[in-house]
């Protein structure tokens, strides 16, 4: 027996090749049933998630096993030859090797993400509730997850925020614990203020205020996210009470002068302050972080931090390969060398 | 044999506080330092124990004895609140504290190598030194939570994110909060001894020594008072905490 994996992912196929190929959460215990039904084919699991489509098999031949395969996705998909070039074809150790690295997050399009790691387990729970695994994928699929949590815990090419948004979230983190204490100010109701303000709200923080120069657009944003609008010319008030502010509005001169911030100083009876300045031309004034207790990064600051982060989960490629060398010398799968 | 586990004790803390430091320094969580630390606790009560049954009442009598009991009392309260709060960096640097304390403990001559036993002692004068020294213990724990909450201060200010440190320090607020929980847990066990201290039978030379830490106290309180009404930026309440914390210390030990 032989163990295979076909696939594609985002270096392989573009989206339009991708999304045919996707099978959705419920449908993957199904899917890997329907694996099993191929001549000769003992084992499936599929995998599939917005990057990626795998399918692991073991088979007793792989280039039949491969052809039956392809022919069975091309009936289903209405792709033909053209899908042929997207796939990549793995066998026993290098297909064991491969579903390590996806584990592990080294084969994700955001190197080291922990996301993947939930969604392969969810893909194996089904196949294994479908009844399409037994010896071979069962001992594989443990170990990789073995190999995951080793990478996660010996390596540190989870660590580090690698997007703006992210970094921020985590400084706000690690000024105030847990968000569920926190109130948030949006100045400037753009696109990016947005995703930072919904990633603090997903991570517990207890209320928002969105102020926007257009208080229609405030208002929109504001029940986007269950939070309150606030008229422009009122933020100053908003800012004795709130922990966290984001600004990202599109005005070329700053908004917030230290001014402003010293007069609410008092009634926040000194508590930190974190602001978050995401536009450019910057909205804060930089003399706004000389106040002790305000911690103040602007966008160069957030990307350069982000930029760090994804350069140390660079470095730590090599000591995760090291892991999956080690790891996959010991796995004695039964048929593969 | 005292002088021997007070070794050990200070050795227990010396290992917790170097593995407490690498594990930092590798950007992990220093799970080990909570047992080297409890390790020491135990040494420190046998010590105690030990000194007490020579005196025949609460070891307090030397400079080494006091040094012993306020690094059992800031172990204590280490023990109490630092994993209460999720804050195991607390005792990474409240080892080092506890090391020194102990170490000028063992130096020649600091602690009576013949404990003589005390007659004639009085409850007051012994809840006025238990208390006074408890409260010492809670707030070098303070003054300890301020160095962390100056260093995680710094870093934040100067965006200088990347250190092993920086990742193992809890966050800001955290860090506040415990200041205060134990200033205000300091300042009350210190009003306590404060006022066994007038209670208890004493000369004029005395006299000196309870105005001292009436004056001690009264920082505290005010401390407390104006962080309670006006409020203080986390910056002047932890340095303030540290400052207080080691002129009262300079100033009990000419005293």
């Amino acid at each position: 027996m032989e163990l295979l994996c076909l696939g594609l992912n985002h270096r392989t196929a573009p989206v339009e090749v991708r999304e045919r190929f996707a099978v959705g959460n419920t449908k993957l215990g199904e899917a890997a049933h329907e694996l099993t039904a191929l001549d000769g084919v003992a084992e499936g699991v599929v995998i599939s998630t917005c990057n990626r489509t795998e399918f692991y098999l073991v088979a007793p031949e792989a280039a039949a096993a491969f052809a039956l395969l392809e022919s069975h996705l091309s009936a289903k998909t209405r792709l033909h030859t053209e899908a042929a070039a997207h796939f990549y074809r793995l066998e026993q150790s290098a297909a064991a090797r491969h579903l390590c690295q996806v584990v592990g997050g080294l084969d994700s399009m955001l190197l080291g993400e922990t996301e993947i790691f939930g969604q392969v387990k969810q893909a194996y729970q089904a196949a294994l509730d479908a009844g399409a695994t037994a010896g071979v994928l069962n001992r594989l699929f443990q170990r990789a997850f073995g190999v995951g949590k080793k990478i996660r815990t010996e390596t540190s090419i989870q660590q580090g925020a690698t997007s703006v948004g992210n970094v921020a979230v985590d400084l706000a983190e690690k000024i105030f614990g847990h968000l569920k204490d926190s109130e948030v100010m949006v100045l400037g109701a753009g696109e990016m203020s947005r995703i930072t303000a919904q990633s603090l709200v997903s991570r517990g923080a207890r209320s928002i205020f969105v102020t926007n120069r257009s208080f229609d657009r405030a208002q929109e944003l504001a029940a986007e996210m269950g939070g309150a609008a606030v008229r422009f010319d009122e933020w100053q008030h908003v800012l004795e009470r709130v922990d966290v502010v984001i600004s990202s509005t599109g005005s070329p001169h700053a908004i917030v002068h230290r001014a402003d911030v010293e007069k609410a100083r008092h009634a926040r009876k000194y508590r930190p302050l974190f602001f978050i300045d995401i536009a450019v031309p910057r909205d804060i004034d930089p003399a706004v972080g000389d106040i002790e207790e305000v911690y103040l990064y602007d966008i160069d600051t957030l990307e350069r931090l982000a930029d760090e982060a994804r350069g140390r989960r660079q470095l730590q490629i090599d000591e995760c390969e090291r892991i999956i060398d080690n790891e996959i010398a010991k796995f004695q799968l039964p048929g593969i060398p | 044999m005292d002088r021997w586990i007070l070794i050990a004790a200070t050795l227990l803390a010396l290992c917790g506080s170097v593995r407490g430091m690498l594990a930092v320094h590798r950007g992990r969580r220093s799970r080990s330092t909570v047992f080297w630390m409890g390790a020491a606790l135990v040494c420190q009560m046998v010590f105690l124990w030990s000194r007490g049954q020579h005196r025949g009442v609460c070891p307090l009598k030397d400079l080494g004895e006091m040094l012993v009991f306020l690094s059992w009392s800031l172990t204590v309260f280490y023990l109490l609140i630092g994993p209460a709060y999720r804050i195991s960096l607390l005792g990474v640097f409240s080892a080092p504290v506890v090391v020194v304390f102990q170490a000028v403990a063992l130096l020649p001559g600091v602690l009576q190598a013949d404990p003589q036993k005390v007659s004639g002692g009085n409850a007051w004068h012994e809840m006025h030194s238990a208390t006074s020294v408890l409260a010492y213990g809670a707030l070098a724990l303070a003054a300890v939570a301020g160095v962390m909450f100056l260093v995680l201060d710094r870093q934040l200010k100067e965006h200088h994110l990347q250190s092993g440190l920086f990742r193992s320090l809890p966050p800001v607020r955290e860090l506040l909060v415990s200041l205060q929980r134990l200033l205000w847990l300091g300042t009350g066990l210190l009003t306590v001894g404060v006022v066994a201290g007038f209670l208890m039978p004493h000369d004029k030379e005395a006299i000196g020594h309870l105005l001292t830490a009436l004056a001690v106290w009264s920082g505290y309180v005010a401390l407390l008072g104006v962080q309670t009404v006006r409020g203080l930026t986390g910056r002047r309440l932890a340095l303030l905490a540290v400052t207080w914390f080691i002129l009262s210390l300079g100033v009990f030990a000419f005293i």
